[in-house]
């Protein structure tokens, strides 16, 4: 706690203190209440006074509480001290509160008054609260209000004082008070009118106070003289003063509301929402309608905000302020000045919008790793599939094509031979079988390594290959005709091929059905067998592999295969 | 057996060409080589062979191409029989679907197979 705002504390105590003070007149029975409203109405203010001076310490707002505090309590107790000086002094000065009470009203919510007129209207209110106070204590005789023996002396009094005179001077006084009061509470109005965002809420409750308070210092006036008695007038219709600290209080409530709101917005905030989403939600938590969200352009011209509009970093509009988004300097938050108040609340929303941007951008980030990722993978199983086709198109052409020739002379040569050398024709007969046999190898060979009949006849001849090659009984439901990508095709292809090599291993089937059909965007390719079932892409199997290699081309594998009720096996793979 | 019918053998792979002229001579045919598609059809109009041996592996078009080609000219057409070091199921329904009177692997060609088809197109 700052020494400042200790001697406030200190003050404030010795004030409360002081102002228990009694004279002796009136008696302490109708005395009583009036000191116990005082008492509260004057704490009230100098509480709220050093409390608003902690939360708010670059403002004046937490001063003028404390000073209405002092100049509510401080006639009191001087009234109270048995001197004729303080006597004289706290009765003239106890209504100088009032002109306290203008300025913080005035001053709301920035602790500034906005015009050189306003500071005129307050100044006027002291000098003429002095001024009338002078001018009535010269006529006023203690003695008018029955105070004879045992009220101090009035020092200013001059003669034995006059009644008609004090009476016009209060008529004055109040005339001229009334009229300060209107235009105050004018300028309230106006100050409501003419604000926006955060300061217009901050606003409302002040105006519903200022005219309360208004109404109570034009009843309780000396211009009405309205026929009340002392405990109405000095205790009970004061109470509305209370409504000044409460004001205090009001705003406090609302900017721990804020504060609570705007960590709800953040969760509520659908990931990856668009910035003026972001915008909208923060505003809304913050309750400053004004809130703009503004990003720096790539091009170095300037700012724009979430709704499109041009934002004058350098030259802000009178009534803004600006605070970066925190670990960004792209992005800026412009608010309500009114909201300058709450520096810890525009530190939360520009914390809260900088989580919100980094997690957007986060999430783009990754978003767009894993689209290349996904590329990238597409494009190792093509390139793959690409090589594989290379390989058996150069096995074709060359060790094929050679075995071929190497058969043709062969058997040209045991023709050749057989008749003069039977035991060279058959031995050449030997060797031109090993030759066919290593053709053939070589043919499944090359085929496993890439199928020429999907590379011929697309999945329709490819499918029916691998289904009459099939060691358990298959039936090809649907296979649509034409020809898909290469990638879809070859895809299409391992499933089945993979899902009937697996058929034949493991499932202990007796028959297996293929279904292959093109749904709009989607090819779906389907193997089934009524075989043992219990088979899982988890396994390890080359289930899994197939499941990666679907997903490579951005379709999903899904496998059902309850034990002991087959397996049915569904490839989903994207397709124009 | 017809001695007078004439083959083509189209094929772009010198060795395979060299000695199927040798295997089919020696069995008593006249033979002709192309060894691109375009070729095998300037080839089948001027020499007019009684049967084309055609490998479905070509530089240009493929054989099922030359094969519709020689099938759309005037008539008489030639028997035409497709070869290819692979096997017939490698090319699914291509074969039947094609005008060619069958398939015969690389490594199985000889005059008695050739023969057989010619006897089989016989009127």
């Amino acid at each position: 706690m700052s020494r400042r705002r200790l001697a406030a504390l200190v003050a404030g105590a010795i004030a409360a203190a002081g102002s228990l003070a009694w004279s002796g007149w009136p008696p302490l029975s109708d005395y009583l209440p009036i000191l116990i409203c005082y008492e509260v109405i004057g704490m009230s203010f100098l509480v709220a006074g050093i409390a608003a001076w902690m939360r708010w310490p670059a403002s004046r707002l937490g001063l003028l509480f404390t000073i209405v505090g002092y100049l509510y309590l401080v006639p009191y107790i001087l009234v109270n001290l048995a001197n004729p000086v303080a006597f004289t002094i706290g009765n003239l000065s106890e209504g100088l509160y009032g002109a306290a009470l203008a300025h913080l009203g005035l001053a709301w919510p920035t602790g500034r008054l906005r015009s050189r007129f306003e500071r005129g209207v307050i100044i006027a209110e002291y000098v003429t609260g002095v001024g009338f106070g002078l001018a009535g204590m010269m006529f006023w005789n203690p003695a008018f209000i029955g105070c004879n023996a045992s009220c101090p002396a009035n020092v200013l009094l001059i003669g034995a004082g006059s009644r008609s005179a004090w009476n016009a001077a209060n008529t004055i006084s109040g005339s001229v008070e009334l009229v300060l009061t209107g235009i105050v509470l004018a300028l309230i109005v106006r100050h409501w009118r003419s604000a926006r965002g955060w300061s217009r809420q901050a606003m409302v409750p002040l105006v519903w106070i200022g005219v309360a308070i208004g109404a109570e210092q034009i009843l309780t006036g000396n211009l009405l003289l309205l026929p009340l008695s002392g405990l109405v007038s000095f205790g009970l219709a004061p109470l509305v003063l209370l409504a000044g600290p409460a004001l205090f209080v009001i705003s406090t409530v609302r900017a721990r509301t804020a504060g609570g709101a705007l960590g709800a917005a953040i969760v509520d905030l659908e990931p990856g929402a668009a910035p003026g989403r972001l915008r909208d939600a923060l505003a809304r938590a913050l309750g400053d309608s004004t809130l703009q969200l503004a990003f720096r352009q790539p091009d170095g011209m300037g700012y724009l905000d979430t709704a499109g509009q041009v934002v004058e970093v350098a030259r802000l509009d009178p009534g803004r302020a600006l605070m970066p988004v925190t670990g960004s300097d792209e992005a800026v938050l412009v608010y309500d000045e009114g909201l300058k108040l709450e520096p810890q609340l525009i530190r939360l929303t520009a914390a809260a919008a900088s989580m919100a941007l980094e997690h957007t951008r986060l999430q783009a980030e990754v978003q767009a790793q894993l689209e290349q990722v996904r590329a990238s993978r597409e494009r190792i199983v093509e390139a793959g599939d690409a090589e594989r086709r290379r390989l058996e198109r150069d096995l074709h052409d060359g060790a094929q094509q050679r075995l071929v020739t190497l058969s043709l002379a062969l058997a040209m040569a045991r023709d050749q031979a057989a008749s003069a050398d039977p035991a060279l024709g058959s031995l050449i007969e030997s060797a031109s079988k090993e030759a066919r046999e290593a053709l053939t190898e070589l043919r499944e060979l090359a085929r496993g390594i890439h199928p020429a009949v999907l590379t011929e006849t697309g999945l329709t001849g490819a499918i029916q290959a691998l289904v009459e090659r099939s060691p358990v009984a298959t039936t090809v439901i649907a296979v649509p005709d034409g020809r898909f990508p290469t990638a879809i095709e070859a895809t299409a292809y391992f499933v089945v091929s993979e899902a009937l090599a697996n058929v034949a291993k493991h499932a202990m089937a007796s028959g297996a059905e293929v279904t292959i059909r093109k749904r709009p965007g989607r090819l779906v390719v389907e193997v089934s067998d009524d075989g043992a079932g219990g088979a899982r892409t988890e396994k390890g199997s080359g289930l899994r592999g197939l499941a990666d290699r679907v997903a490579s081309a951005g379709g999903v594998l899904r496998v059902d295969s309850p034990p002991g009720s087959g397996t049915r096996l569904e490839a989903d793979i994207p397709c124009p | 057996m017809q001695p007078s019918a004439a083959i083509l053998i189209v094929d772009d792979h010198d060795g395979f060409r060299t000695f199927a002229r040798s295997m089919l001579e020696a069995a008593g045919f006249t033979v002709a080589e192309a060894t691109t598609g375009a070729e095998a059809t300037d080839a089948a109009r001027t020499i007019r062979p009684g049967l084309v041996l055609l490998d479905i592996q070509l530089p240009d078009f493929d054989g099922f191409e030359v094969a519709r080609r020689l099938a759309a000219a005037p008539a008489p057409a030639p028997v035409v029989v497709l070869t290819s070091t692979r096997e017939a199921r490698d090319y699914g329904g291509r074969i039947a679907a094609s005008p060619a009177a069958g398939f015969l692997p690389k490594d199985q060609l000889s005059g008695a197979a050739l023969r057989r088809f010619l006897a089989r197109d016989a009127p």
